[in-house]
């Protein structure tokens, strides 16, 4: 896809890339309805500056993503502005954006790899329990439990590339 | 080195580049590294992505994705569909004014023509058109824009000068005589927004477009032998 200037345009680009927008709206914002509100004005923006876009400098993820990042800044202080209300819903992200932004790749990198090495790595890595006690809970030997962590962090790491991610 | 041994080492990485590994078993897959480079490449990016974990948390990777709601989609486009036309009309408006302006200055040709249509945007995928009334008494003015759409016609209406309050019936009129109702609006004095209206009838079968304003009715040739075509402006853009 070429300059983001026809509505067609902006319609398959909100396909392709909608949700990831949208969760890390609601992951950084904590709100769903301000996080709709972000990736409407992303997307509006991204449709204003199309011309601008050049596919050979970097994907339309990418450059979404690097609005949505000034939108998301813009909605904060602008609620920061405002008397603080009651929020139901997820809590707000307080880490600095770019962090926010790999901690939401990680995370949504992890629910994209296979349940099984999803499972292991939060039981061993995230709960920090003994190799030998999920093998147990699972009925597998520990060597499989060793297997899946490669594995798993091998799926994590394709996962992540998909998202744009680079060392 | 026996393929299985090699194997074996590799899928301890993962617990390793974690720092999972008991002392004993970590010093021999260090000791293993040594030798192997193939291993060593694959832990460092085993430990690329694990430096990362820390960043996430459980509970989030565990709740059900979120999703946009529904009709997301269908409001952006509709923004975007509601900027693209203001700003079109925005434009076709100030080009139009401009048209306006170079007009009045001569104003010799500009009484030989009885009636003017411009189209502003030409081509068979924007034919919009502006219409300038030109049977009009002194002091007053009436323009309009007429786009086309699926649904028939986007009409767009700039009065100037009539008594404040005057009620202006719009319609479009096509080839045969019918009429169409483009609906209706009130003047106000010093209000300098525009009408927006719209008709039934496709833009294409327009032949006129008219206004009762004040117990008269002003009529103006969208296409058809009156016509003065004034050219076509290259794109706006």
């Amino acid at each position: 896809m070429g300059a983001l200037t026809r509505e067609r345009d902006v319609r398959e680009a909100y396909a392709a890339h909608s949700g990831e927008l949208y969760g890390f709206a609601v992951r950084s914002l904590g709100d769903a309805g301000l996080a709709e509100e972000a990736v409407q004005e992303t997307f509006l923006r991204a449709w204003k500056a199309g011309e601008r876009f050049d596919p050979e400098i970097g994907s339309l993820r990418t450059w979404l993503f690097a609005i949505l990042r000034n939108v998301v800044i813009d909605l904060g202080r602008a609620r920061a502005s405002r008397p603080r209300v009651a929020e139901g819903g997820v809590e707000p992200s307080v880490e600095p954006l770019e962090q926010a932004l790999l901690a939401w790749q990680v995370e949504e990198a992890m629910r994209r790899i296979g349940e099984d090495h999803r499972r292991v790595l939060l039981e061993t890595h995230f709960r920090a329990r003994p190799y030998s006690e999920v093998a147990e809970e699972l009925g597998v030997p520990e060597g499989t439990i060793k297997s899946r962590v490669y594995y798993g962090l091998k799926a994590l790491r394709v996962a992540m590339e998909e998202m744009g991610y680079e060392d | 080195m026996r393929t299985d041994d090699h194997r074996d080492w590799k899928l301890s990485l993962g617990a390793f580049a974690l720092g999972d590994l008991p002392a004993e078993e970590r010093a021999a897959v260090a000791a293993h590294l040594e030798g192997c480079a193939e291993c060593r490449a694959d832990l460092r990016e085993l430990e690329g992505v694990s430096a990362l974990l820390p960043l996430a948390d459980p509970t989030r990777i565990e709740q059900p994705p979120v999703r946009p709601p529904a009709d997301l989609g269908a409001r952006i486009e509709a923004q975007i569909a509601a900027e693209s036309s203001r700003e079109g009309r925005e434009r076709r408006r100030r080009r139009f004014r401009l048209w306006i302006g170079g007009a009045a200055a001569t104003a010799a040709v500009a009484a030989v023509l009885a009636l003017i249509v411009l189209p502003i945007e030409g081509g068979e995928n924007s034919p919009a058109q502006e219409v300038r009334f030109t049977s009009v008494p002194n002091g007053v003015s009436i323009d309009a824009t007429l786009e086309p759409h699926a649904f028939g016609t986007e009409i767009h209406m700039y009065v100037k000068g009539i008594r404040s309050g005057t009620l202006c019936r719009v319609f479009l009129r096509d080839d045969n005589g019918r009429t169409y109702s483009a609906g209706s609006f009130r003047y106000r004095w010093g209000d300098d927004s525009e009408a927006e209206l719209s008709s039934a009838l496709d833009l294409s079968q327009a032949a006129a477009i008219g206004v009762h304003a004040g117990g008269r009715t002003f009529v103006a040739p969208v296409s058809g032998a009156t016509a003065v075509v004034m050219g076509t402006d290259p794109d706006p853009t």
